[in-house]
């Protein structure tokens, strides 16, 4: 459950109402999860394959099951022409939550990466288009049987204080990761690296307790993956202070004011960052972001639909919208009556129309999907091929009736946190009500949705909720449907054959093998629907026209900041 | 006098107290603590990672161990660090109390020079027409609630006038015209409300005070009306408006909350809600033991006027 925060006056209001708190509120903070860039690590290497603008140096990336087969890859896709490029000047960008604390390691809130993300680097990175790129390695290679990845790092690589980046610091990032005491939300994507050895300065080998196919893209994914520099977290405080080796340093980080990061000159990629400066202001009031994007105080701003409306008519602002992975899902307790019934759910889920939820629940800005956010990659099934994915209260009714139950009533859980599950809620309590259902919708501060309806308690009829960027399916799936998932309700969702696919997902190294595994359970959840996947989001971002370069990211993070430049 | 004040200020200590206790059991008593917020529900969010990070934090022992080691730190001059940054929360918050106290006696300042003025003309030539602007100004101020009269201000401000306040708070020490300008909209969003309340206090104080006795002595006497109004009817008709000024800078504090996210101003108020959306406890018990020690001296403040407005009551 992750979620992107957004804020709204409304959900404000809500919440001030909810604390008691004076007259409005504030929305929240950040508690939002996941996030991190996509993977394809095994899909077809070709599209990695950019006339590199600037040829990084970057020789070529080894997929982990494909190996041989990538073309080199720029760590610049898409660049312009050089020539075009202007150099310098400050860029000031809007940031829409506080990242509270910038610990690469210690958050699951998104708003951390996006405050983070400028400054760290990992061995991987994404491009625009989710290719696995050599970052802080150059190069790897993998053993045959996916116990051992040999990173070669970079020779050319600096830390921010002017230390040299090397394999014991790759070493030391893995030992904070798993240490207890540092409690990592994300230490489970790292679990299956049993070691770091440091071969040499510039070689470090990860041992694999297990094989873990998307260990290239997880790293890419920068959540957890982030490598910092050997000691640092007991030498400084890294939730407010940050030394990375990324394209900029961070300069002043003053929490719900701003942050403000300046050009890394020893960057190792020589061509970039292009912009001198970068400001993030923080500003959650969207209307505040409105009013400064169009009166010029800012270059840049993530808005929600209603802002995007009102922007569009203004002829010096760009609006991007692209997909974006933020998966609304609504969850079902499989461990409560009468939801453990398959009828049950085969009908609650007959009775909502996903193109419906999408309209009135976020004004038309996202796209119907599956297990898997639609546009992750190749990973995603197409909805409108399964089953259950339009409406039909005839049938919906004879499951009922056939499950045996009538005058069906519960509740259903939203947090005004995220407005659009407030809304989503609604319609479904709308829709239900055409199959004879009735339902509640319930509203809580998200710190105690989180408590209430998280593991262990499970304490809910139906949740919303939603995720962000996961760099792989397994990530999507495993936890809350294998039979051992962590967020699988009283372990009351299993089946043999899920639980099955999802193993060997885990296993299987070979690309095409993974993605038929992946399709498959999702077709299989979707016949079954422990969960209702109801729409994928759109990334909605405005530029001011001045601001070239910049690519949105599926990922939502603003990965192609460092390509970016202003013409003033 | 002096004793008077002292002993006021003893009467903080179990106000403070009391305010502590208050917060501390109920941040505990809302669902979910800084563990939750941390994890969120991700993968390695396993009972076992739960129980390490609360050991970690303290958080495993009896409320009133917790309370007492609070407090014990507390009389140390400790106010603890944040849980989630590891700061120090001391000068976290005092950092950030100069901009919520600027704002809220800008507002006050705003509201009091705007309103008295207003109020006396409205009592003294009723049935005129300052008497129906007071009227209508008291009705505004009342009905438009201050976040909505914020976004008004920012999107008239910024896009029909191109006024445009430096984004980042600058510290009046630095650039006091520019901090003017970035306050001026804050303040004014806050002071609205503030303004119809002490105009209409004002005008009925007023009209009370005109009609005793020692202003018709004072009259008879045949002082002039300026004499009258400003020596002895407004001072005595100050006495409730000051009174209700004090009451209401809780409201005001209140307030900053959402202003301060509005204009994007880090002040107390958005680091006291941020702090509860967080759970981070001990920035939340610091912020209002800051808070309470405020509204504590604003009332004391107001007892001194008191006593400056009303010489009986400096020799009770």
């Amino acid at each position: 459950m992750e979620a992107r925060s957004r804020v709204s006056r409304r959900g404000f209001l809500r919440q001030s109402a909810l604390l008691g708190v004076g007259s409005a509120l504030l929305a929240a903070c950040q508690q939002s999860p996941a996030a991190a860039p996509a993977p394809k690590t095994e899909a077809k290497p070709t599209e990695a394959a950019k006339p590199a603008p600037q040829p990084t140096a970057a020789p070529k990336p080894t997929d982990a099951t494909k190996p041989a087969a990538a073309p080199a890859a720029t760590t610049a896709p898409q660049a312009a022409p050089a020539g075009q490029v202007k150099r310098g000047g400050t860029l000031t960008i809007a940031q829409e939550l506080d990242p509270v604390s910038l610990d690469p390691h210690k958050s699951s809130n998104f708003s951390a990466v996006q405050g983070f993300e400028h400054v760290y680097e990992s061995l991987t990175q994404y491009d625009d288009k989710l290719n696995v790129q050599p970052a802080l390695a150059e190069r790897w290679e993998m053993a045959p049987d996916g116990m051992q990845y040999t990173f070669h790092l970079r020779k050319d690589v600096k830390w921010h204080d002017g230390k040299e980046f090397t394999a014991a610091d790759v070493k030391y990032w893995h030992e904070r990761m798993m240490a207890k005491e540092t409690v990592a939300p994300y230490k489970n994507w790292f679990d299956a690296i049993e070691r770091i050895e440091v071969v040499d300065k510039n070689t470090a080998r990860a041992v694999m307790a297990k094989p873990y196919p998307p260990l290239l893209a997880t790293f890419a994914a920068m959540r957890g993956g982030a490598i910092i520099q050997e000691g640092a977290a007991e030498s400084s405080n890294l939730a407010t202070t940050a030394i990375g080796t990324g394209p900029w340093k961070l300069a002043e980080y003053v929490p719900q004011s701003h942050l403000r990061y300046v050009r890394n000159p020893d960057y190792w990629n020589k061509e970039l960052p292009y912009v001198d400066e970068v400001m993030m202001k923080i500003v959650i009031e969207e209307d505040a972001r409105v009013a400064a994007l169009r009166a010029g105080q800012i270059d840049y701003a993530f808005l929600s639909q209603e802002g995007a409306d009102r922007v569009k008519a203004d002829r010096n602002v760009t609006v991007l919208e692209s997909a974006k992975a933020w998966l609304t899902c609504v969850q079902l307790n499989t461990s409560r009556k009468p939801f453990d019934d398959v009828r049950v759910r085969q009908a609650l889920r007959l009775a909502l129309d996903p193109n419906e939820v999408i309209q009135k629940a976020v004004s038309g800005a996202a796209k119907p999907t599956g297990p898997v956010p639609t546009g992750h990659t190749d990973w995603f099934i197409k909805p409108e091929e399964v089953k259950y994915h339009k409406p039909d209260y005839e049938k919906a009714k004879a499951l009922l009736a056939d499950a045996g139950q009538s005058n069906l009533k519960f509740t259903i859980l939203s947090s005004p946190q995220y407005p659009e599950f407030v809304t989503t809620a609604l319609v479904m309590q709308d829709s239900f009500k055409k199959i004879g259902v009735n339902a509640e919708v319930q509203q809580l501060e998200w710190g105690t949705f989180v408590k209430q309806t998280g593991a262990p308690g499970f304490d809910y009829d139906i949740r919303v909720t939603a995720f962000t960027f996961y760099p792989d399916p397994d990530q999507y799936m495993y936890p809350a449907f294998h039979s051992k998932g962590v967020n699988n309700p009283m372990a009351s969702y299993s089946n043999p054959k899920v639980d099955e696919l999802l193993d060997r997902g885990r296993t299987v190294g070979d690309s095409a093998q993974r993605h038929q595994i992946y399709f498959e359970v999702q077709k299989l959840l979707e016949e079954e629907l422990p969960n209702f996947w109801m729409y994928a989001g759109v990334n909605i971002e405005a530029l001011r026209n001045q601001v070239k370069g910049y690519v949105p990211s599926f990922t939502g993070r603003r990965i192609s900041l460092k390509q970016t430049w202003v013409e003033r | 006098m002096g004793r008077y004040l002292l002993g006021r200020l003893v009467w903080c200590v179990p106000v403070m107290l009391g305010a502590s206790v208050l917060i501390f059991v109920l941040l505990r008593f809302l669902p979910g603590d800084v563990v939750d917020i941390i994890l969120g529900s991700e993968g390695s969010a396993t009972p076992e990672v739960r129980e390490t990070i609360r050991r970690l934090f303290g958080l495993d022992q009896p409320i009133y161990v917790q309370y007492f080691v609070w407090l014990g730190a507390v009389l140390r001059g400790d106010l603890g660090s944040s849980l989630r940054t590891s700061e120090p929360v001391a000068g976290l918050l005092l950092s950030r109390l100069p901009i919520t106290i600027e704002l809220a006696v800008l507002s006050v300042a705003i509201s009091v020079l705007l309103a008295v003025p207003l109020g006396v003309v409205a009592a003294v030539k009723r049935g005129g027409p300052v008497e129906h602007v007071a009227r209508l100004v008291g009705l505004i101020g009342l009905s438009l609630p201050n976040f909505w009269l914020a976004t008004m201000l920012i999107l008239v401000a910024s896009l029909g006038f191109g006024w445009l306040p430096s984004l980042n708070y600058v510290n009046p020490l630095r650039d006091p015209i520019e901090n003017l300008k970035q306050m001026l909209m804050p303040s004014v969003s806050l002071a609205l409300a503030l303004m119809a309340i002490v105009l209409r206090m004002t005008r009925s104080a007023m009209l009370e005070v005109l009609g005793q006795e020692y202003v018709k002595t004072a009259r008879a006497k045949g002082l002039g009306e300026r004499a009258v109004l400003m020596g002895h009817a407004l001072k005595n008709a100050m006495i409730p408006v000051v009174t209700v000024v004090g009451i209401q800078m809780g409201t005001l504090f209140g307030s900053t909350v959402v202003i301060e996210q509005i204009f994007g101003l880090p002040g107390m108020g958005w680091t006291f809600v941020n702090g509860i959306y967080q759970r981070d406890y001990p920035t939340v018990q610091g912020a209002v033991l800051m808070l309470a020690l405020t509204f504590v001296l604003v009332n004391l403040i107001v007892d001194v006027m008191y006593a400056y407005l009303d010489p009986r009551i400096r020799y009770e």
